[in-house]
């Protein structure tokens, strides 16, 4: 099942806690950590508990995750292949 | 010996002052990171910031950062805590609060500061005597004291406390002169009888 890019932002920007910035301003290829929306590791850590309180996605390995957590749109492929039907 | 009797006369004054409390935070605009930093980390450096001091033209490795908290970390680590019964476990961010040195860090990392640091877990009966005696020991030029004072409803409850997080910050830096100043004295050890005390004298003035 297809994840919409701006509900997923919008998820994120929610979990983060991030100010001054909406879904529309995050664009879906750029990089969600370093460059980009600039994210680090406590972030990703958050994002692990986010994919596991919302979508019921247990990343049990890092590698696993790290393909996942390139930009909003690998993140969006990742929780449609993985999400519990 | 030259250098001791130096460090005796210079002066030390108190160049800004601020007091924040968890209203202004509303308003607040610091950074898109601001919204992740636990609520002591917001006051401290609001406060900071409140203080309206350009760093960017003094040396960061010169200004040092004291801060005090009256109940530690413990308002972050109760909101942790009840977390932990949550999917996914408790908050990741909320685990980087859950020292009562986080805010130290945020205030350095937000303003560049490289300077010494220190964070004492208490009242602020001996922030501004440390602090001054790293000026007078040449240690730094200027130094940001803190004190924060961060109690949750929630602890209120428990402690029977009141809650109302406040946090007040002081400049105070080395002068050759007073220059219209407030001097900080030997005896002064209450940042917020002093923050008010400037705060009114400004919107006196």
């Amino acid at each position: 099942m297809q994840i919409s890019t701006h509900d997923l932002k919008a998820k994120i920007i929610e979990s983060l806690k991030l100010q001054d910035i909406t879904p529309e301003q995050i664009d879906d290829d750029a990089p969600l950590f370093g460059t980009g929306l600039g994210l680090d590791s406590i972030d990703a850590l958050e994002l692990v508990v986010l994919l596991e309180k919302d979508y019921g996605i247990v990343i049990k390995d890092i590698e696993e995750g790290r393909p996942a957590f390139r930009s909003v749109k690998t993140l969006a492929e990742f929780i449609a292949a993985k999400r519990p039907q | 010996m030259v250098r001791s009797s130096l460090a005796m006369n210079k002066k030390i004054v108190i160049a800004a002052a601020s007091v924040v409390t968890e209203a202004d935070l509303a308003s607040a605009r610091l950074g898109q990171r601001f919204g992740r930093l636990d609520l002591q980390s917001r006051l401290a450096l609001l406060a900071v910031a409140a203080l309206k001091i350009d760093f960017a033209t003094l040396p960061a490795d010169r200004i040092g950062i004291c801060l005090a908290a009256s109940a530690g970390s413990l308002t972050t680590d109760f909101n942790f805590w009840n977390g932990r019964g949550g999917v996914g476990g408790p908050s990741p961010t909320q685990f980087a609060y859950t020292l009562p040195s986080a805010a130290v860090g945020e205030i350095a990392i937000h303003f560049g500061l490289t300077g010494p640091n220190l964070c004492f877990v208490g009242d602020d009966k001996n922030l501004l005597p440390e602090a001054a005696d790293w000026i007078r020991s040449d240690k730094v030029g200027g130094c940001l004291c803190v004190f924060c004072e961060v109690v949750s409803s929630e602890i209120a409850k428990i402690i029977s406390a009141p809650a109302a997080p406040t946090a007040c910050a002081l400049f105070i830096r080395s002068a050759e002169a007073v220059q219209g100043l407030l001097e900080l004295r030997e005896f002064d050890r209450d940042m917020k009888a002093l923050c008010a005390l400037i705060s009114q004298t400004k919107s006196a003035g």
